[in-house]
């Protein structure tokens, strides 16, 4: 087994107005890993992800990064958050400052590090999310797309462990979408780890290699998206639908035109290779 | 307003150094300001707008109207210099006598006033190279670097960076009240206008909880530190800049 990362031990948190966002919530995350936590609006996503930086403190139980408890004190604080990242949904309430130079900037200044340091790796940023030709444009004048760029660099740029992303889909089109997708897999192959909150179904389960779903605050059911999907009252449950690819494998199975044997498909690609590979073996027969 | 800053953005002196077009800016202005002869600000009023619309690419056009906002409150402030009312009729070097109430202007006072017009012409043009040249994140950096007060500067950002995405809010909601009928009667527009301060004010403390939240989770500890690109420093022009200055300090010194 791999090693833990971050984990959140019995969990609970109300705001100040008495909403309870997070009930005993248990949660482990390991070092590498895709996880994709799924849940419908208010399900308690974003603030579980606030409590994982720090940013809120939990009324009772603990986070643990690298299996100690995160403490709050100013300097340990500022560790934690240089490790743990995260992009937050909005990306007008996370860029400061209208120069998008000067926006990215701002995360790597505060590590502390060196002038020429902090050039090269909004340099980097820039590269790795396609925004190098935003450098020079004042942020309210960018797309929302090219914002939401923009601040996923503000992040990336201070090289954290763990990087957190709060809906990072909603409100981009396909392409841009795409393109993200293929982000994060650069940064997984790199080794960070990637913690991403959606309701969209049919991304979790293709991108993730565990999903936990939460609802009105609690962990619901976590595993590998295969086997979490195999049961479809989680699903319902938590106000989701099932992925188009798992719907459309059960049926092609139950119909009898695909073996019961045959794997699940994790991308299209595989479904229609399966798909191909049957109506091969059907037409020798 | 919002034309002036994308010009500061797409002009063809944003890549001057902010410093070198500040300095220029400044110093004319000065200069212009200090003139005790109408030929100083004429020749400030021509170079800036050579600099303006030959050098930055600001069409005239756009130039022109700037230009005018500004005309509108200098002619009534310079008239009521040049123009006095006396029972005296004596001095007048152009009057009208009605019921022993003189109106009109006496020489002296009409210098005056062709002065002061001409030199807040040239300054205000002086302002709009620097506005239309310079982006409002480079005048913060070169404030910086003049040592202003860090509260001052960090300020500065947050609320130029807000000013779009209220106004962004506020089109929105406007947008969403005038399709719903919002604003078809004298009562019903106070009311969706009050409805719609209400409703962006609730946003600013939400946005600014927010904001605190993201700026902290990039571990904010209470000083907004940032890099500006580096834009090249230019020794031609410092030289320019200071061969048009010289002149125009001679002609000021000279003059008296």
């Amino acid at each position: 087994m791999s090693e833990l990362i971050l984990e959140a031990v019995n969990l609970e948190y109300s705001y100040q107005d008495g909403t309870n966002a997070l009930r005993k919530v248990n949660l482990q995350v390991e070092k590498g890993e895709k996880l994709a936590i799924l849940g419908s609006n208010g399900a308690g996503k974003s603030t579980l992800f606030m409590q994982f930086n720090g940013i809120f403190r939990p009324n009772s139980g603990f986070i643990k990064y690298q299996g100690e408890d995160i403490s709050y004190k100013g300097k340990a604080l500022i560790e934690l958050r240089k490790k743990v990242g995260i992009v937050f949904q909005d990306p007008d309430s996370q860029l400061f400052s209208a120069s998008v130079y000067q926006d990215i900037s701002f995360g790597p200044l505060n590590l502390g590090l060196s002038e020429e340091k902090v050039a090269e790796r909004v340099k980097q940023a820039l590269t790795d999310t396609e925004t190098t030709d935003l450098e020079d444009k004042p942020t309210h004048l960018l797309s929302y797309g090219q914002k939401k760029r923009v601040s996923i660099a503000g992040v990336l740029a201070m090289e954290p462990e763990v990087i957190i992303f709060d809906e990072p889909t909603a409100g981009l089109d396909p392409r841009h979408s795409q393109e993200f997708m293929q982000l994060l897999e650069n940064l997984s192959i790199e080794g960070k780890t990637i913690i991403l909150s959606t309701h969209d179904v049919d991304l979790a389960y293709s991108w993730s290699d565990r999903i936990a779903i939460m609802y009105n605050g609690e962990i619901m059911a976590h595993g590998a998206p295969g086997e979490l999907f195999m049961r479809p009252e989680n699903v319902k449950r938590a106000d989701l639908t099932l992925p188009w690819l798992i719907e459309m494998h059960s049926e092609l199975v139950q119909k009898g035109w695909l073996p019961p044997s045959t794997p699940l498909p994790k991308t299209r690609e595989d479904l229609f290779n399966s798909i191909m590979a049957k109506s091969e073996t059907s037409v020798k027969t | 307003m919002i034309s002036i800053d994308c010009y500061a953005y797409s002009n063809n002196l944003k890549t001057v150094h902010p410093v070198e077009k500040s300095l220029f800016a400044m110093i004319t202005m000065v200069v212009c300001l200090t003139s005790p002869t109408v030929i100083t600000p004429l020749i400030v009023l021509a170079l800036m707008t050579g600099g303006i619309v030959c050098k930055a690419g600001i069409p005239p056009r756009v130039f022109v109207k700037l230009m005018l906002v500004p005309l509108s409150f200098l002619l009534i402030s310079v008239l009521t210099i040049a123009f006095s009312i006396s029972t005296n009729p004596s001095g007048f070097w152009l009057a009208q006598t009605i019921n022993s109430v003189t109106v009109g202007t006496r020489y002296p006072d009409l210098i005056t006033a062709v002065h002061l017009f001409l030199r807040s012409l040239g300054a205000v043009s002086c302002l709009y190279f620097l506005a239309l040249t310079t982006p409002m994140t480079e005048i913060i950096t070169v404030l910086n670097k003049m040592k202003v007060p860090v509260i001052i500067t960090e300020l500065m950002v947050l609320i130029y960076r807000f000013i779009f995405v209220f106004m962004d809010t506020a089109t929105t909601i406007r947008r969403a009240q005038f399709s719903r009928s919002g604003y078809v009667s004298m009562k019903g527009s106070y009311r969706s206008l009050s409805r719609l301060f209400s409703a962006l004010l609730g946003k600013v403390f939400v946005k600014s909880q927010e904001l605190y939240n993201s700026m902290a989770a990039r571990c904010y500890t209470g000083e907004i530190k940032v890099l500006t690109k580096k834009r090249p420093v230019s020794l031609r022009n410092y030289l320019i800049i200071t061969g048009f200055e010289i002149p125009l300090i001679l002609l000021n010194l000279l003059w008296r």
